[in-house]
């Protein structure tokens, strides 16, 4: 019984939201309080996720562990925070700029840093996966696409030019559309398993 | 034939097949899926990781659910069960981290079902960071405390997939990365030589165990993928003939 409930707990509503999909009007009320319902659970995750994180770095100052230090940060901004937002609340001006103040500058930095690191990767590409058609059509393409985007070729509309540097242009939606639908029907597989209770990713079972 | 129509064809397609090769896959019918070999090469570097003593990590993504990718959440469990069993556990340094709420407590949950009830409280889940940036963040210092030999990547990244497989590898790990979103697999592609792109990414789990399941997952996938093909190409031929 405690394998079955959930089973069919899962198999119910993972149909009745799918029929909602396709029966939008008769299924309306049921779907809206499936999907509050989901919210809530989702939201209630979220927190008990947050409480992971916590008890984590709280174990780690606990315990004296390496990066002890760290955690203290973490410990103290999040509860600065959290207790700043209890008080002032999220749509109080000064808290929101103070908290995106910080976030905004952190985050632009570790952007900056994937930029460098993408960079220094599509120069080295060759180097790490060698001379293969795969490696070679990656830095093609992405050179032509930054050559294009450029700007700077822009011949006559309607001429044979244009029309090729169209269809280039083109390919890469192209792409990105097979490899789109390759996924969406692994998705649907994924679904349809879980669906028939082949997959049981909440307990666990293969 | 209305989008309705369509979808139900599909999922009604797929459900009566999978149904159908699953009964047929339970003998000895094996179905040869296309070769790929980083699942094979994953799970050496895991065995060389543990015979280093070195953490092993499992990484399943910064959200359960996306708009454009709503299955890779789902995915990446699915996958768990065959990486986080019980031998894999006991040494302690299979760590296995999740950049959403929802993601912790099913993976906490998928562990504990191997653990016969969750005799253990000392289950080696974690939550980095709620959000994919402060995931990040507090990844990479992880794989200073737990220098990984092998690090798994599974479910929905977006760029910062590319950051978190250079902090592993100038820690000296292995990446594999079966992780979803195209450009977190544009991003990957640069930096990691095990990398599944596309609907690879979807020959998991069965590329770790080929059960009748998972192999009548495969041939399903590839039935209804040649049917899509075909009516693509008719539809654009109609379309260049002015059919349509």
């Amino acid at each position: 019984m405690k394998k079955i409930f959930p089973i069919f707990i899962a198999i119910g509503t993972g149909l009745t939201v799918l029929a909602g999909y396709f029966f939008t009007l008769q299924l309306a009320p049921v779907l809206g309080l499936l999907i509050n319902w989901g919210i809530v659970l989702v939201g209630l995750a979220g927190l008990i996720g947050i409480g992971y994180l916590l008890k984590m770095h709280v174990t780690r100052v606990a315990k004296q562990q390496k990066g002890g230090f760290y955690s203290v940060i973490v410990l103290v901004t999040f509860l600065f925070t959290a207790v700043a937002g209890f008080i002032l609340t999220p749509e109080d001006a000064f808290f929101r700029n103070w908290v995106l103040n910080i976030i905004i500058p952190v985050e632009t930095s570790l952007l900056a840093l994937l930029a460098v690191t993408l960079l220094y990767g599509s120069l080295f590409i060759i180097r790490s996966r060698g001379w293969t058609p795969m490696s070679v059509s990656f830095l093609a393409s992405a050179l032509a696409s930054l050559v294009f985007s450029l700007g700077y070729l822009s011949p006559q509309a309607g001429s044979v030019a244009a029309d090729w540097i169209n269809f280039i242009r083109r390919l890469p939606i192209a792409g990105i559309r097979g490899i789109l639908i390759g996924m969406a029907l692994g998705g649907v597989i994924v679904g349809v398993r879980v669906l028939l209770a082949m997959d049981r990713p909440y307990d666990g079972d293969k | 034939m209305t989008w309705t129509q369509i979808g139900w064809t599909v999922i009604g397609l797929s459900a009566v097949l999978l149904i159908v090769f699953s009964i047929l896959f339970k003998g000895k019918r094996q179905y040869k899926v296309r070769k790929f070999t980083s699942p094979g090469v994953f799970q050496k570097q895991r065995v060389a990781a543990i015979e280093r003593g070195q953490a092993r990590h499992l990484v399943l993504g910064d959200q359960f659910w996306s708009r454009s990718y709503p299955a890779l959440g789902l995915h990446a469990l699915a996958t768990l069960p065959s990486l986080a069993t019980s031998e894999d556990l006991l040494d302690g340094e299979q760590l296995l981290s999740a950049g959403a709420g929802e993601l912790v407590l099913f993976a906490r949950q998928i562990v504990e079902g191997h653990y016969q009830g969750g005799f253990s409280t000392h289950l080696p889940v974690f939550l980095p960071g709620p959000t994919p940036f402060s995931f990040l963040a507090g990844f990479i210092p992880e794989t200073g405390l737990h220098p990984p030999g092998s690090v798994g990547m599974f479910g929905n990244f977006g760029l910062t997939a590319a950051l978190l497989s250079e902090a592993v590898e100038l820690r000296g790990g292995h990446v594999f990365a079966a992780a979803g979103s195209i450009t977190a697999q544009a991003a990957l592609f640069m930096k990691t030589q095990d990398l599944l792109i596309g609907e690879e990414v979807f020959l998991l789990p069965g590329g770790f165990e080929p059960t009748a399941v998972n192999q009548a997952g495969w041939v399903t996938e590839d039935i209804i993928r040649l049917a899509l093909m075909i009516l693509l190409v008719i539809a654009a031929g109609l379309k260049m003939a002015g059919v349509i």
